[in-house]
């Protein structure tokens, strides 16, 4: 199962990238996906998938493209 | 009374002429500053009905107790007047020097009265007040005009000035400082303007009575350096406010055609990323250890401070992905003293109204250069077109006709910021119901709505957020009057604020009270309102028709087929005025302004308009 994941703002920095393309082995989860992009520990961030938030819980699916970023508040 | 100064400076242009007035300790406590105070100064001293470009509106300057005082973003500064763009109560606030020595030279607030013979810049230094003749840089840019006065004054005085927009009367001029900081986006620098006000300066050097200065410095000291590490250790400032383009891109937010699409394949050329990389230099704001402002090199090869708003209506919102032309645009703003966020609007407006039929023209989307030369025709009010640009989006619907206003992306005629509400409802509500228009700044809750809510949600949980949001961002941010940034970017404890307030002042407020002064000033502007608009009814406050059109929604991508739902809207806009105690066409209610302490204008009020 092929996911991308992009990253927004400041999170590039501590993830060293801001769009990836990974395979995973098999069913995984959102959480488990986040566990393998280091954005900071205790970060507050907003994962999306289509506009929508997505939880921890949630199970990928192949194609999927989750983007995580900072809690932003406006300018 | 310690905290304030006590005094507000009172200047008149046509009579050359200064007072230094006393205020009571409860005028102070009612109204604590900034918006506060300049709401209230108007309500009382305007009549209803006055030009506002006329001799006998007034620019209030005004500060808070915490103003000029170290700590995080106290630099801050409320610019007020009645609106040539709304045609009620408008305000803005920026960052400036002026904070500082305005309080030092013993005022919280300045008024501006009547009408200047000749261009003047007005100095202010200490108890001394002089009418300078600013004929030399009269019709010159904002730049030149600021090396100009810190040519003769060095540059640690503060200064507020205008470019040939505010010269003009373009009704969505503003203010600027300090050669990046821009404030009064619904026409303060045509306020300026029309009294032929070319400047202020102000040097102070007394000291800011404060009940408790030792441990106010102490704890404001300290606080600069944490906010500074938070930022450091976060990132924050490595792309500012910039970061958001590319979340609004990714979840459907984004301006994009005059608000027309919500994202768009080429907005990476224009996003934080890339303005990090291209970045020459950093700016901000006194006693700001967070600083956002990204100068990237035009065009031209100027310096260009961006930040998000800039970047989304004069970028993504023209169809303009090279990220020099951006910053030409943005450069020419800040130079003419135009407001960058309906600069923008009312371009895309232009492009827009050619497309559909609504006039004609030889402006499209995505012509940066043309954009430019429109761009002046409005700071100059150049000809017919030119004049027309520079009334700001809603009366160019009007002159067109052809149902384009539908489509001029303005609420109560200020346009909207860089946030594309197809398909987020709080959002739609947060500037359907801000006190002056569309403007960002009161409520921003979209990362709430998509990350604590479900996005078809109409529900009041929305509305509670937005007042929520409304009384610390329009309510006590504006009135102590301090940047919101470290608290909603960083996370810095909002009970920091009653904290300095208490240190300056020696009062014991919480910040329940300083909800009970946001609901107090929020009741008072819709005052300001229906004074003016008698007639006012519910859909004063519905957002752009153009969202609530099934035929502009999206054709594909994450809100494919959605639009605003007017009904459910309506609904929302009902939990609103529920939570605030506000009747069915959006004004508080009589008993409310009672409530709140403002029986007197109430009855003021009710010589205009009706109360339930």
């Amino acid at each position: 199962m092929k996911v991308t994941v992009k990253v927004i703002g400041p999170l590039i920095y501590a993830a060293g990238f801001s769009e990836k393309q990974l395979t995973l082995g098999g069913p995984a989860t959102a959480g488990e996906l986040l566990a393998r992009v280091n954005v900071g520990k205790n970060r507050p961030t907003i994962v999306t998938r289509n506009g929508r938030a997505v939880s921890p819980l949630d199970a990928l699916e192949d194609g999927d493209r989750l983007v995580i970023s900072p809690i932003y508040s406006g300018g | 009374m310690l905290g304030w100064t006590g005094h507000i400076l009172r200047v008149n242009l046509t009579t050359r002429t200064h007072e230094k007035e006393s205020f009571s300790e409860e005028f102070a406590t009612t109204w604590v500053g900034g918006r506060g105070f300049a709401a209230k100064i108007l309500f009382d001293e305007l009549a209803p009905g006055i030009d506002p470009l006329g001799p006998e509106n007034k620019l209030i300057v005004a500060l808070g107790p915490i103003s000029g005082i170290p700590a995080p973003n106290t630099g801050k500064a409320v610019v007020a007047a009645k609106s040539p763009l709304t045609g009620f109560y408008g305000d803005g606030n920026l960052g400036t020097r002026v904070t500082e020595h305005l309080r030092k030279a013993g005022y919280d607030a300045l008024i501006v009265e009547g009408k200047a013979a000749r261009p003047t810049m007005l100095y202010i230094e200490d108890d001394r007040v002089e009418f300078l003749p600013a004929d030399e840089v009269w019709g010159q840019g904002t730049f030149a005009t600021n090396d100009w006065i810190y040519g003769k004054y060095g540059k640690g005085v503060g200064v507020l000035n205008i470019g040939q927009g505010g010269e003009n009367l373009v009704r969505y001029a503003v203010i600027r400082s300090m050669e990046g900081r821009s404030g009064g986006r619904p026409g303060m620098g045509a306020v300026m303007g029309s009294k032929l006000l070319k400047a202020i300066v102000v040097k102070g050097t007394k000291p800011i009575p404060q009940a408790h200065p030792a441990t106010m410095k102490a704890m404001g000291t300290a606080d600069l350096k944490m906010v500074h590490k938070m930022d450091q250790d976060s990132g924050w400032s490595r792309q500012g406010t910039t970061g958001v383009l590319a979340w609004c891109n990714e979840v459907a937010g984004l301006p994009v055609q005059n608000f027309r699409k919500t994202s768009h394949a080429e907005s990476w050329k224009i996003d934080g990323e890339r303005l990090d990389a291209a970045r020459v230099a950093t700016y901000g704001c006194p006693t700001c250890t967070m600083r956002c402002g990204i100068a990237v090199l035009d065009k031209e090869g100027h310096e260009s401070e961006l930040d998000y708003e800039n970047v989304g209506l004069l970028g993504s919102n023209l169809n303009i992905f090279e990220l020099d032309q951006v910053g030409s645009l943005n450069y020419l703003c800040d130079d003419y003293g135009l407001d960058t966020m309906s600069a923008g609007c009312t371009l895309s407006f232009y492009a827009d109204a050619i497309e559909h039929g609504a006039t004609a023209g030889d402006f499209t989307f995505g012509d940066a250069e043309r954009a430019k030369q429109l761009l002046g025709l409005a700071a100059r009010r150049e000809g017919t077109l030119g004049n027309l640009l520079a009334d700001g989006s809603l009366r160019m619907a009007r002159a067109f006709g052809h149902g384009s206003e539908a489509y001029a992306m303005q609420v109560k005629g200020l346009e909207v910021a860089a946030y594309n509400c197809k398909f987020i409802p709080g959002m739609a509500l947060a500037f359907g119901v801000s006190p002056i228009g569309a403007h960002h700044r009161e409520a921003w809750i979209i990362t709430f709505e998509i990350n604590n809510t479900t996005r078809d949600s109409y529900g009041p949980e929305k509305a509670a957020k937005v007042i929520e949001l409304q009384r610390i961002r329009g309510g006590m941010f504006e009135s102590i009057v301090a940047c919101r940034f470290p608290w909603i970017e960083l996370g810095w404890s909002l009970e920091t604020y009653p904290k300095y307030f208490n240190l300056v002042t020696g009062l014991d407020w919480t910040l329940d009270d300083m909800w009970a002064l946001a609901d107090r000033v929020y009741a008072l502007i819709k005052l300001h309102y229906i004074r003016e608009f008698p007639n006012a009814t519910r859909k004063d406050d519905y957002p752009p028709a153009v969202w609530f059109d099934p035929g502009n929604a999206d054709t594909e991508g994450p809100i494919a087929d959605k639009y605003l739902e007017a009904d459910k809207y309506d609904q929302l806009l009902q939990h609103y005025y529920d939570g605030r105690g506000y009747d069915d066409r959006g004004i508080p209610t009589r008993a409310l302004l009672e409530t709140l302490g403002l029986s007197r204008e109430a009855d003021d009020a009710a010589r205009y308009a009706t109360l339930t």
